[in-house]
C-alpha cells in the first residue's frame, strides 16, 4: 500500500474540514472492507484516510417520526440483527443473511456500501423502491438527495471532496402496501449477486389496482436503478397476467446488463423478466392480503 | 509515521506501533509472532485470516491495524485454555478435520464466534455461518461433523 495520513475525527464537521483540507486527496473509511483491497491493489492512492468510525452518530438505526433512519456506520449485520427493522422492514433482514460472508457483514458498512458505488450489491436497489433519501454532510452545510440520484456510473457517485453520508432516510409505506426482494446468484452463493430485483406495491381495497409501484433493479446496470416503464405497466391496473407479462418484458428492455463471468447480457435480461414477473405477483397478493395497515 | 495502538490480544494487553498502513494480519502475524492466521485471497472470500475482533469473525487481510486500536483480538493461539484444548479444537481432531491445516485456524474461529452468538445451531445454520470459508483440502464432511459434534452435543 501507498503510505498515507490516518486521521480520526471527532465529529462530522470534523471530518468534512479534514477532507476538504486535503483537497480530493483524502478518502472516507468506514468499514475498510471495499477501500482496503482498493488500496492494498493500488487502484487507490490517497494522501490520507479520514477514519469515520469514532463519530458515534453515524451508528444508529432508528425510528425518526414516521421515518426510518439507517447511519452510515451501521453495518450489514447489524441490519440482519436489528429488532427495529424485523418489526418495521424485516425484507431488509432476511436480504442480509445471504450478503457476503459473516467477516463482511461484521465489517462493512450501509454508508461505504452507497458511497462505493460498487454496482453488484443488495441494500440500494431495496432503498430505492423504499423512496429513501440520503443525508450529506460537507462543508457547506450539507444536503439531502433521493438515494437513486446519488450513483452516476460504475463506482460514480455524486459525492463531492468534502462529502460525507452521513445517513439513509426510509419513509414509512403506505398502508396495504408490501415490498420483497430476490437475490439471484449464477454462481456460488458467497459470491456477488447476478441480479437483485425488488418490488414495492399497494393495492387498492376497491378493485385491486396496484398502486405507487416500485421496481428495483440491482446489477443489472452501471447503477441500482427503477424499472419505470415496468411500473407504469401496472400502476393503476389491477394485476393480471397480461400486464404482468408487459412489465416483465419492459424491466428486461429498460435495463442495461453487461455480459460477464455470471451470465451473458442475454440471459440476464431474460432472467430479469422471470424475476420480476414472479416477485411483482407475489408482492400483490402480500399487499392485497396482508399489507400494512 | 506510526501510531501506537493499544490492543487486548488473547486477553492480555499489547502495545505495539504500526504504521497506518499495515493490515491486522501483518502485525499480529509479524509483530506478535501468532502466526496462526494465514494469508490466503486477500480479498475477504476464503476466511483463511480470519481472526476475532470484539468477538466477531473479520478478515484481518483487510483491517488496518491501526483500526483495531482499543479493541479485544482473538486469535487460534488464544482458544486453548492452558493445556485444555477448545472444544472446537478437540472435536476437530476427532474427526479429523483437516488436512493441511491452512484455512483451520479460520474455521476454528469462526465456528467459535458462531456458538458464542447461538450455542446450538443447526446443520442448516452451521452451513450460513460457515459458508464464507473455504478449505481447499475438501474437508468440509468432516468440519460439519466436528462443529456438530460440540453444537449439538
Amino acid at each position: 500500500m501507498k503510505h498515507f495520513d490516518y486521521l480520526e475525527p471527532g465529529t462530522v464537521d470534523e471530518a468534512c474540514g479534514l477532507l476538504k483540507q486535503y483537497n480530493g486527496n483524502a478518502r472516507v473509511f468506514a468499514g475498510g472492507s471495499s477501500l482496503t483491497i482498493l488500496l492494498k491493489q493500488g487502484f487507490l492512492q490517497p494522501d490520507a484516510l479520514i477514519n469515520i468510525k469514532k463519530i458515534d452518530e453515524l451508528r444508529r438505526i432508528e425510528e425518526s417520526g414516521d421515518d426510518l433512519v439507517i447511519g452510515a456506520l451501521v453495518t450489514h449485520h447489524d441490519i440482519e440483527t436489528s429488532s427495529l427493522l424485523a418489526e418495521r422492514l424485516p425484507v431488509l433482514c432476511e436480504l442480509e443473511h445471504d450478503v457476503a460472508n459473516i467477516r463482511v457483514r461484521n465489517m462493512a458498512t450501509v454508508g461505504g456500501n452507497i458511497a462505493s458505488g460498487e454496482p453488484l450489491t443488495d441494500l440500494p436497489c431495496v432503498f430505492i423502491t423504499l423512496d429513501a433519501t440520503v443525508r450529506i454532510a460537507n462543508t457547506s452545510g450539507g444536503r439531502t438527495l433521493p438515494l437513486e440520484d446519488v450513483f452516476l456510473d460504475y463506482y460514480e457517485t455524486q459525492l463531492g471532496e468534502d462529502e460525507v453520508l452521513t445517513h439513509v432516510v426510509i419513509p414509512a409505506l403506505p398502508a396495504r402496501s408490501a415490498i420483497d426482494y430476490v437475490r439471484f446468484s449464477s454462481s456460488s452463493v458467497v459470491d456477488k449477486p447476478c441480479i437483485g430485483v425488488a418490488v414495492r406495491m399497494s393495492v387498492e381495497p376497491d378493485g385491486g389496482a396496484c398502486r405507487e409501484v416500485r421496481i428495483g433493479l440491482g446489477c443489472v446496470a452501471p447503477t441500482p436503478m427503477r424499472a419505470r416503464n415496468a411500473e407504469a405497466a401496472l400502476e393503476g391496473q389491477p394485476l393480471n397476467d397480461e400486464n404482468l407479462q408487459k412489465a416483465a418484458r419492459a424491466a428486461a428492455e429498460e435495463c442495461d446488463p453487461m455480459d460477464d463471468l455470471r451470465g451473458s447480457e442475454r440471459y440476464k435480461r431474460e432472467m430479469v423478466a422471470a424475476l420480476v414477473r414472479r416477485l411483482a405477483s407475489r408482492v400483490y397478493e402480500q399487499a392485497r392480503d396482508h399489507g400494512n395497515s | 509515521m506510526k501510531k501506537a495502538i493499544t490492543m487486548e490480544v488473547n486477553g492480555a494487553s499489547c502495545e505495539v506501533e504500526v504504521e497506518p498502513w499495515r493490515t491486522l494480519l501483518d502485525v499480529v502475524r509479524e509483530e506478535l509472532d501468532l502466526t496462526g492466521a494465514k494469508l490466503g485471497c486477500d480479498i475477504q472470500v476464503c476466511g483463511a485470516c480470519t481472526l476475532l475482533v470484539d468477538g466477531k469473525p473479520v478478515s484481518a487481510c483487510s483491517v488496518l491495524a491501526v483500526d483495531a486500536d482499543g479493541r479485544k483480538v482473538t486469535t487460534v493461539e488464544g482458544l486453548a485454555d492452558g493445556d485444555r484444548l477448545h472444544p472446537l479444537q478437540e472435536s476437530f481432531m476427532k474427526f479429523g478435520a483437516l488436512q493441511c491445516g491452512y484455512c483451520t485456524s479460520g474455521f476454528l474461529l469462526t465456528a467459535k464466534a458462531m456458538l458464542d452468538e447461538n450455542p446450538h445451531p443447526d446443520d442448516e445454520q452451521i452451513k450460513s455461518y460457515m459458508g464464507g470459508s473455504f478449505c481447499r483440502c475438501g474437508c468440509y464432511q468432516e468440519i460439519m461433523q466436528a462443529i456438530r459434534g460440540v453444537a449439538q452435543g
